[in-house]
């Protein structure tokens, strides 16, 4: 389906999706990883902060906030 | 005062608590170790070292905070602090006997990411699983002792509000060095791996194991209450509700170090200026009276007088962090910040120097990011602070023309007053911009923050971050801002050569009887010259005459003359340069030291005579007067943007742990001070005001 190659910054508020992959080497995604959003893990969007940017997730049964670049690089599958 | 060690000791253990940030890391301490018994930075770094020492069953356990931190994969330096000191390659810090790898019981598969990764270093461990009280209240149960068998080695349930397991906590430490180094729990790989770096591999893998190990072992009850956490976070976060709910208690932490530390900061003033008084008792008047009265005990006030701002500011930050809020600020505001190349936690440390950059800049220690951190250090003192309002006023009500703009209550100085706010903060926004997109770019820096869940604050913890704030202050800052003080007021008061002084005062005769003769000057400003002569006479009035001749014929004034080139393109004379390098120390000082250069008359230093005064100064040997709008304008303009505060270069310096950034500050900052003052005076000028 086209939500194939889908980013976790073009989820909806609500919605809860998982993990495909985190893109990137650098710092960054080694962090995001890290902080446990790994390939295959179930992730909900929470919220968005008022202007929009940064997103409150729901990961591994606590809240995580990323920016949406950030988000950009986490590719998803539906839940 | 420390030696390595070489494995466990039989009378002393080293100690580490290891852990991700908001597991409740240093409510533990405090619980275990009471006051750290040193607080300071490790050699090298700015990441602060926190020791503490506590006694158990006739053994001395040294006790080593370290830094929070996510991964052992270092990233930053508060990350490699913590590497180094758990496998003994930070000098001074003896390698750690036992780690302490503190988990949140709420957060488990999170935290767990952490203490495998631990299992590696090859030492005894001992998990702590702290916040167990909470997990409890949100039906959370937990299989420990099978927890304990799958990690391989002991997990002790605490609840540190009641010191529940504490003592079970003491004896595993205790017992840890006699069992031996925990065995490393080994990863393992995966089914189609995508090529990717060891790390990001390695962080993979190690969540197939902590999923493994989390499996069956944690269980949720489904019959007990939803706690209305989700609902709180939902409202506190909302676009509407929440900005507002921000807005409110943004205004409480604001008018708390502005309005309520007011009181407790004219009460230290009162207890600073009767142990003056009593000196000028006790002493003879003479050259130490007055070193010890104007220079040592004004300098004590000098510091003192942060000591309720910093103190109130700390109680406030930690009470929203150990409620869960602090994160959320930084959430909700992240988007305004990031355009100038900061971050939504450079938003309360920013608001704050508004009424003292201080402990605003203390603040900052909440941004965990160097170069964030850094970065908002280096343009919080640009925030109009409560130091310059005096100057603003004075300024503007003397020479600011009260007409209306626009609309009738509208009035110009308001609204040249706002200005200079609004001023501060472009030109923040400004150099924070430039700042980061120059000399502080870097790669992407990461903004993967952790919301916490919202709890009740300690208050133990709380009084703890104040309590530590105000001794760090004190004992770092205090001594070096107390002999800035002394230097400048040395300065200004030395050296002393008489026939100059009375040559000075004589001058002061005979401009006064030379203004009077003329013939056709107003007659009100005519006896006030002559009430002003005979004055000269009486013995308060001649001693107020030779404080202000002192201070012209001083170091200080003859540096004024000789700097006056400097501030002559900004439409200053040389008293005016001479009472802004004398206000090195503080802006406020300005203004005595104004009254004092143009001669003051001594019963009246802060109404309205010292603003007919300034109305009244001539240039030397002319007419014309010195202050005029453009110039009063251009000074406003300076002291919105310069670094004439010691306290915060000091601060900067203590902070930063670097003495080049207090340099950078104060030249950045003088250097944009002078150049807008000498566009306001040349507008200003040009337009003809």
């Amino acid at each position: 389906m086209a939500v194939a190659l889908s980013t976790l910054d073009h989820v909806a508020v609500g919605d809860c999706v998982r993990v495909g992959d985190v893109g990137g080497t650098d710092g960054v995604s080694i962090r995001l990883l890290e902080m446990g959003l790994t390939p295959g893990v179930a992730v909900r969007v929470v919220g968005r902060a008022p202007f929009g940017d940064p997103l409150e997730l729901e990961v591994r049964g606590y809240r995580l906030s990323i920016r949406r670049a950030e988000a950009a690089r986490v590719t998803i599958e539906p839940a | 005062m420390q030696q390595p060690s070489n494995g466990p000791r039989p009378e002393r253990l080293t100690v580490a608590l290891l852990g991700n940030p908001n597991t409740g890391k240093s409510t533990l301490f405090t619980a275990l170790a009471g006051i750290p018994t040193r607080v300071g930075n490790y050699p090298g770094v700015t990441v602060e070292e926190k020791l503490g020492r506590f006694v158990c069953r006739g053994r001395t356990i040294d006790l080593i905070d370290l830094p929070g931190t996510y991964s052992l994969v270092a990233q930053g330096p508060d990350e490699q602090v913590a590497v180094d000191v758990l496998e003994g390659r930070q000098e001074g810090v003896p390698r750690p006997d036992v780690v302490v790898v503190v988990a949140d019981a709420t957060n488990l598969e999170r935290n767990l990411f952490l203490v495998t990764q631990a299992t590696g270093l090859g030492l005894p461990l001992v998990a702590a699983l702290t916040l167990w009280d909470v997990g409890r209240r949100q039906g959370r149960s937990i299989d420990v002792p099978e927890l304990a068998r799958r990690l391989g080695c002991p997990v002790i349930p605490v609840a540190t509000p009641r010191g529940e397991g504490l003592p079970a906590l003491q004896e595993a430490i205790l017992a840890a060095p006699v069992a031996g180094p925990t065995p490393a729990i080994p990863l393992r790989p995966l089914p189609d791996e995508a090529d990717r770096p060891t790390a990001a591999r390695d962080a993979i893998r190690r969540y197939a194991v902590v999923d493994r190990i989390v499996a069956g072992i944690v269980r949720r009850d489904s019959a007990a209450p939803r706690l209305p956490e989700d609902r709180i976070d939902r409202l506190l976060t909302h676009r509407f509700w929440g900005t507002l709910f921000f807005a409110a208690v943004m205004l409480a932490l604001f008018s708390s170090i502005f309005w309520l530390a007011a009181p407790l900061m004219a009460l230290l003033a009162g207890l600073v200026e009767s142990l003056s008084a009593a000196v000028t008792r006790l002493l003879p008047p003479g050259p130490l009276r007055e070193l010890v009265v104007d220079g040592l005990l004004a300098g004590v006030g000098g510091v003192v007088v942060f000591v309720p701002q910093i103190a109130l500011l700390f109680l406030f930050i930690a009470t929203l962090e150990g409620c869960g809020y602090l994160a959320r600020a930084a959430y909700l505001m992240d988007r305004l910040l990031v355009g100038v190349g900061l971050s939504g936690k450079s938003f309360i440390p920013l608001l704050s120097s508004f009424a003292c950059a201080i402990p605003g800049i203390m603040a900052t220690r909440t941004i965990e990011n160097r170069r964030d951190r850094l970065l908002t250090i280096l343009v919080a003192p640009l925030m109009s602070c409560s130091a310059r309002l005096p100057v603003y006023l004075l300024l503007c009500r003397a020479f600011v023309p009260d007409v209306a703009v626009g609309l009738p209550l509208l009035r110009l100085p308001a609204v040249v007053l706002a200005g200079m706010y609004a001023l501060g903060v472009a030109v923040a926004a400004a150099v924070a911009a430039l700042l980061s997109r120059t000399v502080f770019r870097g790669p992407p820096q990461p903004f993967v923050m952790e919301l916490p869940g919202w709890r009740w604050p300690q208050p133990a913890t709380v009084l703890e971050r104040a309590r530590e704030a105000v001794a760090s202050f004190l004992a770092n800052a205090g001594s070096l801002i107390l002999a800035v003080s002394v230097v400048v007021w040395a300065l200004s008061n030395y050296p002393r050569i008489e026939p100059r002084i009375a040559a000075d005062v004589a001058a002061r005769r005979q401009a006064l009887a030379a203004r009077i003769a003329v013939p056709d000057g107003p007659v009100a400003e005519r006896s006030e010259l002559a009430a002003e002569l005979a004055a000269l006479d009486t013995p308060a009035g001649l001693a107020a005459a030779r404080r202000s001749a002192i201070q012209r014929q001083s170091l200080l004034g003859r540096i004024g003359r000789f700097v006056e080139p400097l501030v002559r393109p900004l439409g200053w004379d040389w008293k005016i340069g001479c009472a802004v390098i004398a206000s090195f120390p503080a802006r406020e000082v300005v203004v005595g030291t104004l009254s004092v250069l143009y001669d003051l008359p001594p019963n009246d230093a802060e109404g309205t005579a010292l603003e007919r005064r300034l109305k009244a100064a001539r240039w030397e040997g002319t007419d014309r007067p010195v202050f005029t709008l453009p110039v009063a304008i251009s000074i406003l303009v300076f002291f919105a943007l310069c670094a004439q505060c010691a306290s915060t270069l000091v601060v900067i310096g203590r902070e930063t742990g670097a003495w080049v950034w207090p340099v950078v500050t104060f030249s950045y900052m003088t250097a944009l001070a002078w150049l807008g003052a000498f566009m306001a005076y040349r507008l200003g000028t040009w337009m003809g005001w």
